[in-house]
């Protein structure tokens, strides 16, 4: 999700309640974040520091502030990445056209479920995809 | 995990309202791990951390460390009342979008929205500034308080357990 927000703007609040305002330029999944055009802000709030780059351990985040937008660049970026995905999987194996179709009515039923529940329980439905990616490439080994 | 009467009692309820099939489908399921509050996902919760603040959001998103991603966040502080003046007070101010690393939540729980500002009408809001201040100096008293015992249990040969981080 964090990779998503990538060039803007974050509040880091590290467990002994230093906090650190910058661009975000780099994360991993440990949650490791490098900032850059960094204020530093330690000792109760009462020192600032301008840094040009800083390189936080994820072990010591207690949390982040994100910007408001995050929500909807978060939903965009996990659907290309699931379509990125079906559409690798569908290159990878040029012989067995009959599954690769299975897997396409596999998806309408599914998109279509999503329509109907008109909900925002996308992290479900993600769930459920990769249940379904899980399965199919589990099937296409066997054969 | 198994299901409590009064989880029991949800099931039923929702089923004869027949509303949400979804809520049924999930509590068949007897979640022990942090896929345990899946069922909280798009719902109004309560997340207590570990250096005592308060955070009310909408519950988007989490991982399986308990990561937590809030949305339309508040952080709310209470404070006991001033002497001579009998109202409890609170204060709470906007956080936005929060995200919460797993390890620094004490507890959570989901919120019911109907209900979860009636106890705000009996306490006096004060502003969020004074309010973190105070806060924090009741923090610091307790802290001293704690390290004072910590000092006397050591005289006796015993160890008091407190680690810094914890204010809750």
């Amino acid at each position: 999700m964090l990779t998503s927000i990538k060039n803007q703007e974050i509040l880091v609040e590290l467990k002994n309640g230093e906090t650190v305002f910058g661009k975000l330029s780099n994360c991993d999944s440990w949650m490791n974040l490098t900032l850059t055009d960094v204020i530093y802000n330690y000792n109760n709030g009462e020192k600032f520091n301008k840094l040009e780059e800083i390189y936080v351990r994820g072990n010591h985040i207690k949390f982040l502030r994100l910007p408001d937008t995050v929500m909807e660049q978060a939903k965009e970026q996990n659907m290309l990445s699931i379509e990125q995905r079906n559409r690798t999987k569908g290159r990878r194996g040029p012989g067995n056209f009959q599954k690769r179709n299975n897997n396409d009515y596999g998806r309408e039923n599914r998109t279509g479920g999503r329509n109907s529940n008109s909900s925002h329980n996308n992290s479900h439905n993600n769930a459920n995809n990769n249940n379904n990616n899980n399965n199919n490439s589990g099937k296409r080994n066997f054969a | 995990m198994s299901i409590s009467p009064q989880e029991e009692n949800k099931a039923q309820t929702s089923e004869s309202g027949g509303s949400n099939v979804e809520d049924l489908y999930l509590e068949s399921y007897a979640f022990t791990t942090a896929a345990a509050i899946v069922g909280s996902v798009d719902r109004k919760i309560f997340v207590q951390l570990r250096d005592g603040r308060n955070i009310f959001g909408i519950l988007r998103t989490f991982d399986q460390f308990a990561n937590l991603v809030l949305q339309d966040a508040v952080e709310r502080i209470y404070l006991p009342a001033v002497e001579g003046n009998g109202k409890e007070r609170f204060a709470e101010v906007p956080r936005g979008v929060f995200m919460v690393r797993g390890e620094n939540v004490v507890m959570l729980g989901e919120l019911d929205i109907d209900k979860e500002d009636d106890h705000l009408e009996q306490r006096g809001q004060i502003h969020f500034g004074e309010a973190e201040a105070e806060f924090k100096a009741l923090q610091a008293a307790r802290m001293k308080e704690e390290k004072e015992r910590a000092k006397q249990y050591l005289k006796r040969g015993l160890i008091h357990d407190y680690v810094k981080a914890d204010l809750y």
